[in-house]
């Protein structure tokens, strides 16, 4: 596949990534009286990322996610909290996240879309649902030194590792054609912070 | 072809026995003196168990592996004799009974006597906040009575909060359970002791979210949490709080001793839901509730992270430490009938 078909696959997938993320957005506003609010920071490591770029994987967070770059700390995402309720003390729920996870393998033109992100406290990892697919498929796990408080109504998780899940490993191999992902990998540190709706 | 098939069913049947946690007495008091740098636990009745098995196994995993060198984890009872001298050179203490006791324990000593707390409740006002707890299983707290007295076998929370604020203090004013009627006969409410983790969560269940006081009814004895052999349960009008997966570990993995038993104690249900499943495990639709909790080990910040840590409280405790990760370890939490956390949750640390 030349590059002008990989930036058209890539851009295709992006809009229709924005657009099922809109959808789901809208829907959810439309059920709740006082929306949740929060984000899931993930901050990049720099060693990953050097790594998948050698590799030729790209990773791109989707709008209504944010990037950021810092001199000090480098790359970072943030996805919205858009919806769910979860109690992360207690280990359960589901937190919605708008946004969406664009990958992209340079070397083979392929591309994987995760939409309708959001965080399950139950399985403890984030999951997002393939393009085209319905069910969710864990991608990240935080672990490592994981903190989780409570503090005025406002929920803090915080984890110095960011893994690859062994379903997302297995699923973005196989659909970028690489065997660069491994269950485990370290891809950064996790902040999520979540108050719920009312 | 019969010798054959019963040979197969043989085979499986020693197969499975090897594969699960052996059923019997519930595992008491360190066997032996633990040394100064192992890791030893006191606190919560609702843990002792199982803690008691993991310690068990996980020094069994050090030992097959030939590692001589690494601590060894031990737990002491909630009851028992005391004081107590929990490892050598360890000041001698009063034995701690339930959450609160352990975790005042670890806070007044050093990793000399306490290494950490069991715990069956999560951090509340009045812990340090260098106090973190270590998640390791979810439980679910219920309520039970005698298998043959007068309380249904279903209590709503207002229910249960008439109850224990006595403005309901007779079976005949509990009228929203469809299909009971209760005779006119006084109830009986206990708690656990004062220290108890699960008395203090469902005080606060019950309360949603904010803990009730007990009324004047609520009897002055406080039997020991988990124990239905307390004579006090032989009456027909009894009722007291109960850890659901203490009451399967006791039941459905056989992990009992003369005290530590439901006697003629069984668990009920909480607005409906069933904290016991068909196939004996804990219900998640019940620990998805007010009356789901995580348990906890508690340990010092300052031994848990930065630059005086001990490790081994990781390699036991952590994310990706043994009770987290191993198969066994896993085994024994459910076989004690708690249900086991997800990778990464397990392991993770929550604190003022």
């Amino acid at each position: 596949m030349s590059r002008t078909s990989v930036r058209l696959t890539v851009a295709a997938v992006a809009v229709a990534a924005l657009s099922a993320t809109a959808m789901s957005d809208s829907a959810l506003a439309a059920t709740t009286t006082t929306a949740p609010t929060g984000s899931l920071v993930i901050q990049e490591d720099s060693t990953f990322l050097k790594q998948a770029a050698a590799n030729g994987i790209i990773a791109v967070a989707l709008p209504n996610a944010t990037a950021g770059y810092d001199a000090a700390t480098g790359l970072s995402a943030s996805f919205p909290v858009t919806g769910g309720s979860a109690n992360l003390s207690g280990y359960y729920g589901n937190i919605q996240l708008g946004g969406g996870l664009l990958l992209v393998n340079l070397h083979t033109g392929k591309a994987a879309v995760f939409n309708n992100l959001a965080f399950s406290a139950d399985n403890w990892a984030v999951t997002g649902v393939p393009l085209g697919e319905s069910a969710p498929v864990s991608l990240l796990d935080p672990v490592g030194n994981t903190t989780v408080t409570k503090n005025a109504g406002v929920q803090l998780l915080t984890a110095d590792d960011l893994e690859i899940d062994a379903a997302g490993a297995q699923y973005a191999d196989t659909k970028l054609g690489t065997a660069f992902f491994t269950a485990g990998q370290h891809t950064g540190t996790a902040t999520l912070t979540f108050t719920a709706g009312s | 072809m019969r010798h054959t098939a019963a040979k197969l069913f043989a085979t499986l049947a020693i197969a499975t026995s090897l594969a699960t946690v052996a059923a019997g007495s519930a595992l008491a008091d360190p066997s032996v003196t633990p040394n100064a740098a192992d890791v030893v636990g006191v606190g919560s009745d609702t843990t002792q168990a199982v803690l008691g098995q993991l310690s068990t196994d996980y020094n069994a995993f050090l030992t097959g592996k030939g590692d001589t060198t690494s601590p060894r984890l031990y737990s002491w009872d909630a009851t028992g004799s005391s004081p107590i001298t929990t490892k050598t050179g360890a000041t001698s203490i009063t034995r701690p009974n339930g959450s609160g006791a352990g975790i005042s324990a670890l806070n007044a000593n050093t990793s000399a006597t306490v290494n950490f707390a069991r715990s069956s409740r999560a951090p509340q006002t009045g812990d340090l906040t260098t106090d973190d707890f270590v998640a390791f299983a979810k439980d679910g707290v219920s309520w039970a009575a005698n298998s043959a007295g007068n309380a249904p076998a279903n209590l709503t929370t207002a229910d249960l909060a008439a109850i224990y604020t006595c403005s309901k203090t007779n079976w005949n004013q509990i009228t929203d359970i469809s299909g009971y009627t209760g005779p006119n006969a006084t109830i009986k409410a206990y708690l656990p002791q004062i220290n108890s983790g699960t008395r203090s969560f469902f005080l606060k269940a019950v309360g949603g979210g904010t803990a009730i006081t007990p009324g004047a009814c609520v009897q002055s004895y406080t039997p020991e949490e988990n124990e239905g052999t307390d004579s006090v349960f032989t009456d027909s009008n009894a009722l007291v709080p109960y850890s659901a997966a203490h009451y399967i570990g006791q039941v459905y993995g056989g992990h009992t001793t003369s005290t530590d038993a439901p006697g003629p104690l069984t668990v009920r249900n909480t607005d409906g839901v069933a904290p016991v499943t068909g196939t004996h495990t804990l219900n998640s639709s019940y620990t998805a509730t007010a009356y789901g909790r995580v348990v906890y080990n508690v340990v010092r910040d300052g031994e848990w992270t930065g630059t005086g840590a001990n490790p081994a409280l990781k390699a036991i405790f952590g994310t990706t430490g043994w009770i987290c990760t191993n198969a066994t370890a896993k085994a024994d939490i459910q076989s004690y009938g708690f249900q086991t956390l997800a990778v990464g949750a397990c392991g993770s640390v929550t604190h003022l």
